[in-house]
């Protein structure tokens, strides 16, 4: 119980059990779409996503100040490639925010004249380019602990003794490939921090891609990625340890 | 920048600050209706603080476990009164909150045979039930105070040289029995400038003396026990809820326990 209160009493807990509940509400519509006696329950679903969506967008009033103070750390990092990943992706955050703010603004006839759906559009494509630039962090990230294990001795003989073992006749063909998908296990299985930041990136991009119209997913799997995104955005934050640094 | 984080990393705090912008569009629409101003931007105004009413009792949800657990809490506090009073405020609280709740559920649909009449009216009830023992609370730590004042004057003067004529009375004795009303008038004046003195040296009590009485308007307005209208309820919830957002930026001047 401590645990819980610890995590609500934060913003970012409460926006991240909001923004997991709301996912799953749209799992479930999508799941239920063609259940004609859960018409009723479909309904009230529907409404409460689109109440958590409005309250969550008023409750991100502000974060934008948090993106530019991240930047403003991110642009002391010493490694080149981190310091520009993390800046361009949180000024891309922070640009996502103001859009956000804007739409919020204009749903509720603050700013009577601004296009609620090109606003909305803007703040898709600025989270999408934030999700790239931190997925490409992520990239470096592993790639460089990839080229640390491969240098490292002990790790060389686990390499061979796994490649003598394999009886699989597509693995004795192409060795490199079996050895690559293997070190990148291994990687992401003694860096757990990486790995989830990794997950999280990758199925919050179907949401951007979806609104974009880049590449149309059906509603069920925008669903499921956005709640299992929230379910480890809830993780990193009430474990620490969890979340991948810097 | 720096404290803006910090401020907005508290779902608590921002809570704050939408309930002082909620009360300001409150007290602003009061204003501009008295002005008669446009009647589009009087919708704006009244939208807008439906919008954050209504947003506020969503980021409220869950808000009833973190006032069971204050209150589990404050069972263990050593001092009888406080124990009490502090222990029936958070009970209060909660259940203010599971009908605030319910409430919620019934104007975003989810229950929608709800009575939210019924509901609302409850919920105010508890939460000034919770405000009136929190005023409680405060009047009996101002009691402590003068008391423990009154005794530090009294050994001042005692050591001194010149023992003083009038013994300095403590809050709860009466004033000497005699049918002369100056002497009231003087023993009323003595307490009022200790209420004062202490107070002075008490910041944080003096603040949830203060939010506590702004705040205690709300629902005697809304459960028609003392109407006083939108604009006097608005200023009340924007004072209140500025001293709120002040404790939470200087943490020193938080009521503790």
């Amino acid at each position: 119980m401590d645990a819980v209160i610890k995590l609500t009493s934060q913003s970012q807990g409460r926006d991240r059990i909001f923004r997991a509940t709301q996912y799953a509400c749209a799992l479930t519509v999508y799941l239920l779409r063609n259940n004609s006696e859960r018409r009723d329950l479909v309904d009230k679903l529907k409404s409460l996503e689109k109440n958590m969506s409005a309250g969550r967008k008023l409750f991100r009033l502000g974060n934008a100040v948090n993106s530019i103070e991240a930047a403003k750390r991110s642009i002391q990092l010493s490694d080149r490639v981190l310091c520009l990943c993390l800046t361009a992706a949180n000024i891309n955050r922070t640009l996502y925010f103001i859009c956000d703010n804007l739409v919020w603004a204009r749903s509720v006839g603050l700013l009577r004249s601004i296009d609620k759906d090109r606003w909305n559009l803007n703040a898709s494509r600025c989270y999408f380019y934030s999700l790239t630039m931190n997925l490409i962090r992520d990239v470096y990230v592993i790639l460089q602990l990839m080229v640390q294990r491969r240098k490292d001795a002990h790790f060389k003989q686990k390499i061979e003794r796994h490649l003598n073992e394999s009886t699989e006749t597509a693995e004795v063909i192409i060795p490199q490939l079996d050895a690559f998908v293997f070190v990148l296990l291994e990687t992401l299985r003694s860096h757990p921090t990486v790995a989830l930041d990794t997950v999280k990136n990758i199925c919050d991009l179907f949401i951007p891609l979806d609104k974009l119209g880049i590449y149309k997913f059906n509603a069920g799997v925008v669903g499921f990625c956005g709640f299992i995104s929230s379910l480890i955005g809830i993780a990193t934050l009430a474990q620490p340890s969890l979340r991948i640094k810097p | 920048m720096d404290a803006w984080v910090r401020f907005n990393a508290q779902s608590q705090s921002k809570d704050r600050l939408f309930r002082a912008a909620q009360y300001a569009c409150m007290l602003l629409g009061y204003t501009l209706h008295k002005s008669k101003a446009a009647a589009d931007l009087l919708k704006t105004l009244s939208d807008l603080e439906k919008h954050l009413s209504l947003t506020r009792k969503f980021l409220r949800l869950g808000n009833s476990v973190e006032a069971l657990e204050a209150a589990k809490r404050a069972i263990h506090i050593s001092d009888g009164v406080l124990r009490l009073c502090l222990t029936i405020s958070h009970l209060n609280k909660a259940m203010y909150f599971a009908c605030d709740n319910v409430v919620w559920a019934g104007k975003t649909g989810l229950f929608s045979k709800v009575d939210q009449q019924k509901w609302s009216q409850r919920s105010f009830r508890y939460y000034l039930f919770s405000l009136l023992v929190s005023l409680t609370r405060d009047v009996y730590e101002l009691c402590l105070l003068m008391d423990s004042d009154a005794r530090y004057q009294s050994a001042k003067t005692s050591s001194s040289p010149n023992p003083s004529h009038d013994p300095p009375a403590d809050c709860l004795s009466s004033p000497i029995t005699s049918s002369r009303p100056p002497l009231m008038w003087a023993w009323l004046l003595r307490h009022f400038r200790q209420v004062i003195t202490v107070l002075q040296n008490n910041p944080p009590l003096l603040l949830d003396l203060l939010k506590n009485s702004c705040d205690i308007f709300i629902p005697l307005d809304r459960l028609g026990i003392y109407p006083t209208g939108p604009g006097f309820v608005g200023a009340c919830g924007v004072t209140s809820s500025v001293l709120a957002i002040l404790a939470v930026t200087h943490p020193w001047l938080k009521l503790k326990p």
